[in-house]
């Protein structure tokens, strides 16, 4: 009778960690208000995926940082959130869940739109950074966001200059179709992560002024779209936030969508 | 032998007519063969049934035939029988000779000997000798124009044309006010200007001229390799991939490998190694090649001479594509943002020959315009105005439902393809083809396959992709330029991101390529022709794959949409389109200019003005009035001599009142000493032809000696009727003689002597 209640409790303990394993890709990870539910169409086939770029961390030695790694900043409630208003002010066929997706695998090529946030900590090997230069130059889009001053800058252009040595970094001005392929947005101010409740600030670090940066092919298309000493993504996250103010996170859901609108049109 | 038998010469059978001399009533001799056959199976009848007769049965009915067959015969003879012929008078009438005096009459094919010494020898051995005794003869030659001659000596074989129509119209008019009886044509039937046309035909017949052929020349080469046709398109945009069909015939050399090369002056800009099939079967095979920049460009297409060959000469042609620096403009309408969108206009914005102006539905009430030539174009939404649509050479229709579309737009659609000729391009899409409503729309005859009114047809699975086997030869779907290589290079493109699920193919259109899904095979890529127009269905908004999943190296998803693209505008006619039947002259002068003149509507214009200004080879130029042409509305010809060998250019302008309809422009060029080198082979063919459809007889060189003989028997000129008695033909007698000598024979078989 013991045997069988040992035997008992070593399958269902198997079980228990088999399930565990399997919910790896889609984790339901708690964020910092809460659990977060994965919607009932989370399985839905669609044209756009809001697809995250998971990076090998600068922080962690070349991983990936343990399971919540810099990558996963606001993930994933900031991802679900977002497409929920792609999907109400865009005829965009959205799915509701995010994808993940790193540089380790060809799988990257089917996600032609990716999202890297703090990129201030990223760590991309030459291997990995030869795979985005790939990417990228196919016709592939990478959006970076959420990382702030001259020190994440510094570290940032380390992993970028071994996907692009000969490609500059250019300020985007206000003519570049990326801030009108939607919404006009000449008039663009920094968005501040939820961190501004504790500092009273917009800005992180000495990262006073929003940059809005990018990377352009031989075409003059742009490529990888650098939003710098900005959080866009605490933006999506805390949209529903009574005390994160409206104007930051309009702002940011227009930023967004005209990105992911560029990436589908350029 | 003939003529010992039945003592004239078949020519007097085939043109005479049967009549009775008699004079007594065909009825009488039925009765009286009937009477004499009933008579003499009387006594058979009668005796049917005595045993002691030893012939009953059937044996008394063949006894009783073959008396029947003798007395009906004797009976026969008593009416007469004749061919009542028509002859020529001697010495009133005119019989023309006419050699062939063109280049090809000098190939020495007859045992060694010219084809035109051949003529001279036929001619002078009696021939004419024999056609003076009876006639008044004519002697020509012809070549270019036709030549009245003193001698035969005066064939030379060095004319570089052979018109026998303008020969054959020439003779029958110098010869109106004679009485002429016949024409005699000695030739290798090598016309180089179209044949015997049906005017000239009919003239002769009308006259009741035969005309007797002597063909000369070998019918076939031994060893030789001829190009018989060169099909390439007239117009080409630059830097385009275009197809060169040859067609080419052979003897003496299959399974041998062989190079047809095309020739840009000494550029090679493409080849093929062939193996030649059969001897005698024509054999048509497609080259690939760039079209390269803008301008008129004449390819030389051909294979270099054979070892042995008999007629190197025949090897090579010229041809004229006029490579056009327009930039074709495709209006491309997309109901959602998808990735398909991008990568399609990043696959054509690298195009430096089309261009690709595009609208986005981004938002329900927002577009999201591409590619605009100016601020306003567009401006208002899809065009619901003739002109501003036809603008365009090229559409496609991404995932949009038929419902966004008015009715007017709807039928601009249709007039887009039908009247505009424009090319337009389904794609599927989860609102597009049925699933966006296409089934039951007005618009359904336009989409090359069948489709349903099944909303979900749209799938978003992955699907594998294969060329189909209307898409081998298809320009459309070349990725590389083998043609079985290219199969497997589709078999290795990634899987498609999702498809659409259609019917079959409808009549007429030809489906390039499939998806595979469930195990199943389903159009991809088809196409039609429709009205003036063209249209084509991609059903997948999945071809994006093919970039991202494929090294950044690979070029098949520019090349497949480069190549689809300009399938789609390529042949899209501007408002004025010029053209010639015959871009190359080989030895010949008149040049036929069309010119096809529309609108802005693409209405056709008939109350144009249109004017040709033809530039010549030594720069000076002429303006040629064009006429419109009856009861083809909006078509302009005229006809031109191009006086000297060389390149010319021809700029079409039309005009109605002040306004300008527009221009256009095409090349052609004469080439002289050509022709002459194809088809050198005796055409007996054309020969024959001539000869039988107008009462004459073709003959070989080898017996034209009967001809002195058989030309008298003619309906033109003077001539007189002739009745030729039948009763006392040899063979008459010898039917009687065999006729009793089988009866006796029978008798003493079956012992009733």
């Amino acid at each position: 009778m013991r045997s069988r209640i040992w035997i008992l409790s070593l399958v269902l303990a198997f079980a228990a960690i088999s399930l565990t394993y399997a919910q790896r890709g889609r984790r339901s990870f708690d964020d910092e208000d809460g659990p977060v539910i994965t919607p009932p169409d989370a399985n839905e086939k669609t044209e756009f995926t809001f697809s995250r770029l998971r990076y090998p961390s600068y922080r962690g030695g070349g991983g990936y940082w343990g399971v919540r790694g810099s990558w996963s900043t606001d993930y994933p409630k900031a991802d679900r959130q977002f497409v929920q208003g792609v999907r109400r002010l865009t005829r965009i066929h959205v799915r509701s869940v995010e994808d993940v997706v790193d540089l380790d695998s060809d799988e990257i090529f089917n996600h032609p739109w990716i999202y890297g946030v703090e990129v201030g900590h990223w760590d991309l090997n030459e291997k990995q950074a030869a795979k985005m230069r790939e990417y990228l130059l196919k016709g592939g889009f990478l959006m970076v966001d959420d990382f702030h001053g001259s020190i994440e800058w510094e570290i940032f252009l380390q992993s970028l200059s071994r996907v692009f040595p000969d490609r500059a970094v250019v300020d985007l001005a206000n003519k570049e179709p990326v801030f009108h392929v939607l919404y006009d947005l000449d008039e663009r101010f920094q968005i501040p992560g939820i961190v501004m409740f504790y500092t009273g600030q917009t800005y992180e670090q000495d990262g006073v002024e929003a940059k809005w940066r990018g990377v352009f092919d031989d075409k003059g298309r742009l490529m990888v779209g650098i939003c710098h000493n900005m959080d866009i993504g605490d933006a999506w996250e805390h949209a529903d936030m009574p005390r994160y103010p409206e104007h930051y996170a309009s702002l940011a859901y227009r930023i967004g969508i005209n990105y992911i609108m560029y990436a589908m049109t350029h | 032998m003939f003529e010992f038998l039945f003592s004239y010469p078949s020519r007097v059978y085939e043109k005479g007519q049967f009549v009775l001399l008699g004079g007594w009533p065909v009825w009488a001799w039925a009765l009286l063969a009937l009477g004499v056959a009933a008579g003499l199976a009387w006594p058979y009848f009668r005796s049917r049934r005595d045993a002691e007769i030893r012939v009953q049965g059937w044996k008394a009915g063949v006894l009783w035939a073959l008396q029947a067959l003798m007395a009906i015969l004797l009976l026969s003879l008593l009416w007469q029988p004749a061919l009542l012929v028509a002859t020529l008078k001697p010495q009133q009438n005119v019989v023309a000779v006419v050699v062939d005096d063109s280049k090809s009459m000098s190939i020495a094919d007859e045992g060694g000997k010219t084809r035109a010494a051949t003529a001279k020898e036929i001619l002078n051995a009696g021939l004419l000798e024999q056609l003076k005794k009876q006639f008044q003869v004519r002697l020509y030659k012809v070549g270019r124009s036709l030549e009245r001659l003193e001698k035969a000596e005066d064939v030379q074989g060095t004319q570089t044309a052979t018109r026998l129509s303008d020969a054959l119209r020439g003779v029958a008019a110098e010869s109106a006010s004679v009485p002429l009886g016949a024409i005699v044509l000695l030739s290798d039937g090598g016309d180089n200007a179209g044949g015997i046309d049906l005017a000239t035909l009919s003239e002769v017949r009308s006259r009741r001229i035969p005309v007797h052929t002597v063909g000369l020349g070998r019918e076939k080469y031994d060893r030789d390799l001829e190009i018989v046709a060169v099909d390439v398109p007239a117009r080409a945009l630059a830097d385009s991939r275009i197809t060169a069909q040859v067609t080419l015939r052979q003897t003496g050399y299959t399974k041998n490998k062989v190079n047809i090369t095309l020739r840009d002056g000494t550029r090679i800009l493409g080849q093929q190694t062939i193996v030649l099939k059969a001897d005698n079967e024509p054999q048509t095979e497609s080259i690939l090649f760039n079209s390269g920049p803008a301008g008129p460009k004449a390819l030389q297409i051909g294979v270099a001479p054979l070892e042995n060959e008999e007629n190197r000469a025949n090897n090579q042609v010229t041809r004229l594509v006029n490579v056009e620096a327009t930039k074709p403009r495709i209006l491309y309408i997309e109901g959602e943002p998808k990735w398909e969108y991008k990568f399609i206009r990043r696959a054509m914005e690298d195009d430096k020959t089309v261009s690709i102006t595009s609208m986005l539905r981004t938002t329900q009430n927002k577009i999201y315009r591409q590619g605009i030539a100016e601020p306003k174009e567009l401006e208002n939404g899809f065009p619901d105005k003739a002109e501003d649509l036809f603008q365009y050479q090229g559409l496609i229709i991404g995932g949009v439902e038929i419902g966004y579309f008015t009715a007017a737009q709807q039928e601009l659609i249709r007039q887009f393809v039908d009247r505009r000729g424009g090319g337009l391009l389904f794609l599927g899409g989860r609102n597009g083809l049925s699933d966006g409503g296409w089934g039951k729309s007005g618009l359904l005859d336009l989409l090359p396959v069948s489709i349903g009114d099944r909303r979900d047809t749209f799938k978003r699975e992955r699907a594998k992709v294969e060329l189909a086997v209307g898409g081998r030869d298809s320009l459309i779907a070349r990725l590389v330029e083998n043609p079985d290589a290219n199969i497997e290079r589709w078999k290795k493109l990634p899987e498609i991101e999702n498809y659409q699920e259609t019917g079959a193919p409808k009549p007429g259109a030809v489906v390039l390529a499939e998806f595979i899904a469930g195990g199943k095979r389903q159009p991809l890529l088809a196409t039609q022709n429709y009205g003036r127009g063209r249209t084509a269905i991609l059903a997948t908004a999945g071809t994006w794959r093919w970039q991202m999943l494929q090294p950044l190296e690979d070029k098949s998803h520019e090349v497949f949409w480069d190549q689809l693209s300009r399938w789609l505008v390529t042949s899209s006619p501007p408002r004025v389109l010029s053209s010639t039947p015959k871009q190359v002259l080989t030895d010949e002068t008149k040049v036929q200019i069309r010119a096809e003149v529309r609108d802005k509507n693409y209405l056709p214009v008939s109350d144009g003005q249109v004017q040709a200004r033809v530039l010549s080879p030594d720069g000076s130029s002429e303006l040629v009035e064009m006429r419109p042409e009856p009861l083809s509305a909006g078509q302009y010809v005229a006809t031109w001599d191009a006086e000297k060998p060389g390149a010319y250019v021809a700029e079409i302008v039309a005009k109605r009142g002040e306004e300008e309809l527009g221009t256009d422009l095409f090349n052609f060029r004469r080439e002289d000493g050509v022709a002459e080198n194809f088809g050198s082979e005796q055409n007996r063919e054309l020969l024959e032809k001539l000869s039988s459809q107008t009462g004459g007889v073709y003959y070989r060189g080898t017996d034209a000696s009967k001809l002195a003989k058989d030309i008298s028997y003619s309906e033109a000129g003077i001539t007189v009727r002739e009745a030729k008695d039948l009763w006392n033909l040899p063979i008459v007698f010898l039917l009687i003689l065999m006729i009793r000598a089988t009866e006796w024979m029978l008798r003493r078989r079956w012992g009733v002597v």
